[in-house]
């Protein structure tokens, strides 16, 4: 049932991510949320959200670019680790989610291409209102069921390979998280480095880091 | 501006814009979307003469590209110009001459100033203890007021001033937007790496080894930048099956 239910809610996540209106519901800390709360695990759907967030925070939905799908990721990612009690929940749903996304970007590049034989060609003298209207709701149409599929896909796999190995998980829950953490502090260095940099940039980030300790010291 | 455009057709159009990008492919990108968009204004203004509409059709679905929500700008010209009477040559010059910088100037303003900064405050509130229902009202509410906005701005724009959308853009200084908010941005950063630093569950609890990998992470990102990005998550992928094989074997 949560692979039914899942799937059609990564299908509708993936529109989000380029073909309609992309109001980033499609993001992970959004996605995770939506999708922790679909399956009865919102707290677990968050804090898997906000890790692939900080790991995909520097990719950017540009039109052409060939990205990891961040909605389905993070869907698989979250009803992967749904239910199961044990630290390696959570990094052996992520690693499937970061495998499946990768996946799902490159049926985005597929649909493009697929696209490209949909549209009407400009030159082509027969084809009016008619056709641009039709093909562009048929476009809409199969990226909803390639979400959906793809995310489907990826959470039996993925629900098959966490019950397989969570039980032998050498890891505690807080190292656990440390390992994945490693991987988002490469995106954070990432985007310094877009945003100007350590040297220009510093006062402001040191400032800022200050504010960050003292904050998860007294809130 | 031209009455032939009927507010319906105009708040139709808009509303399309919000599916510019649901055909999008490598031959004409949003060019089809785009002639999806204009047709309300089109179905309007060629009413009466549908050979004419259906080349202007035609037209409209050439190649075209730009950032979806500053693609506006253009959306709302492209329908006054046509709304104007002006010749096909003159409107496929300008969308030409446009598409370049509404491209640039929404990727460097909306995708690598704005998302992450909204994203980084978000997971910064999320570090630092709020429940998730507000950590993802937050993230929509703050992203999506600047993102109508923009929409709402550029269209209007583009209706407005037609061929001279340039001197609206100009005046509105999108660049020095980008440019005011990136140290702001940079804060943001800050404040969320002190609090994955020093928050439950974050790195400081996970011990020194992992607080010094993440340190070694983090310089490896700011030196290396984008190309260290794909080589980081294959690592994290590969580091995590390793781990879980050592489980199974042990």
């Amino acid at each position: 049932m949560d692979i039914l239910r899942v799937g059609l809610l990564g299908g509708l996540l993936g529109l989000d991510g380029t073909s309609v209106g992309q109001f980033m519901v499609s993001r992970p800390v959004v996605a995770g949320a939506l999708v922790g709360w679909a399956i009865g695990a919102p707290a677990l759907g968050i804090t898997i959200g906000v890790i692939l967030e900080l790991y995909l925070v520097v990719s950017f939905p540009t039109g052409g670019a060939r990205f990891p799908e961040g909605a389905t990721a993070t869907a698989v990612a979250v009803a992967s680790a749904a239910g199961v009690d044990a630290a390696g929940g959570i990094p052996l749903g992520i690693a499937v989610g970061l495998v499946w996304g990768q996946l799902g970007g490159a049926t985005i590049t597929g649909l493009r291409h697929l696209n490209s034989w949909l549209a009407p060609e400009p030159e082509d003298a027969t084809h009016g209102p008619a056709r641009i209207v039709s093909a562009h709701f048929t476009a809409i149409l199969l990226d909803f069921t390639r979400g959906a599929v793809v995310t489907g896909s990826g959470v039996w796999v993925g629900t098959l390979v966490v019950r397989r190995l969570v039980e032998s998980w050498p890891l505690s829950a807080s190292a656990s998280m440390g390992l994945l953490l490693v991987g988002g502090a490469v995106s954070a260095g990432i985007l310094l480095r877009d945003l100007g940099g350590f040297r220009r940039r510093r006062t402001v980030f040191v400032a800022g880091l200050a504010l960050g300790l003292l904050g998860a010291r007294f809130l | 501006m031209s009455k032939a455009l009927s507010r319906a057709a105009m708040a139709s159009a808009f509303v399309r814009s919000f599916l510019i990008q649901g055909s999008w492919n490598y031959h004409t990108m949003i060019g089809s979307g785009f002639a999806f968009a204009m047709l309300p204004g089109l179905r309007r203004l060629f009413s009466e003469n549908p050979e004419q509409m259906d080349a202007s059709v035609r037209r409209h679905s050439e190649h075209f590209n730009a950032h979806p929500y500053l693609c506006n700008i253009a959306l709302g010209a492209a329908l006054r110009l046509e709304a104007d009477g002006a010749d096909p040559e003159t409107v496929r010059r300008f969308k030409l001459a446009v598409r370049g910088p509404l491209g640039s100037l929404g990727d460097s303003l909306v995708w690598a100033t704005w998302l992450p900064g909204v994203s980084v405050a978000a997971m910064g509130l999320f570090w630092l203890g709020l429940p998730p229902w507000m950590v993802v009202a937050f993230f929509l509410t703050v992203y999506n007021v600047a993102h109508i906005g923009l929409r709402t701005w550029g269209f209007r724009a583009g209706l407005r001033d037609g061929l001279d959308v340039g001197r609206g853009l100009g005046e509105a200084d999108l660049t020095g937007w980008t440019v005011r908010l990136k140290p702001l941005v940079v804060g943001l950063l800050g404040v969320l790496t002190g609090a994955v630093l020093g928050g439950a569950g974050g790195l400081g609890d996970a011990g020194a080894l992992w607080a010094g990998l993440g340190a070694v992470g983090f310089l490896g990102g700011l030196l290396v930048g984008h190309r260290a990005w794909r080589p980081a998550a294959i690592g994290i992928v590969v580091a995590i099956a390793l781990v879980s094989a050592s489980g199974v074997l042990r």
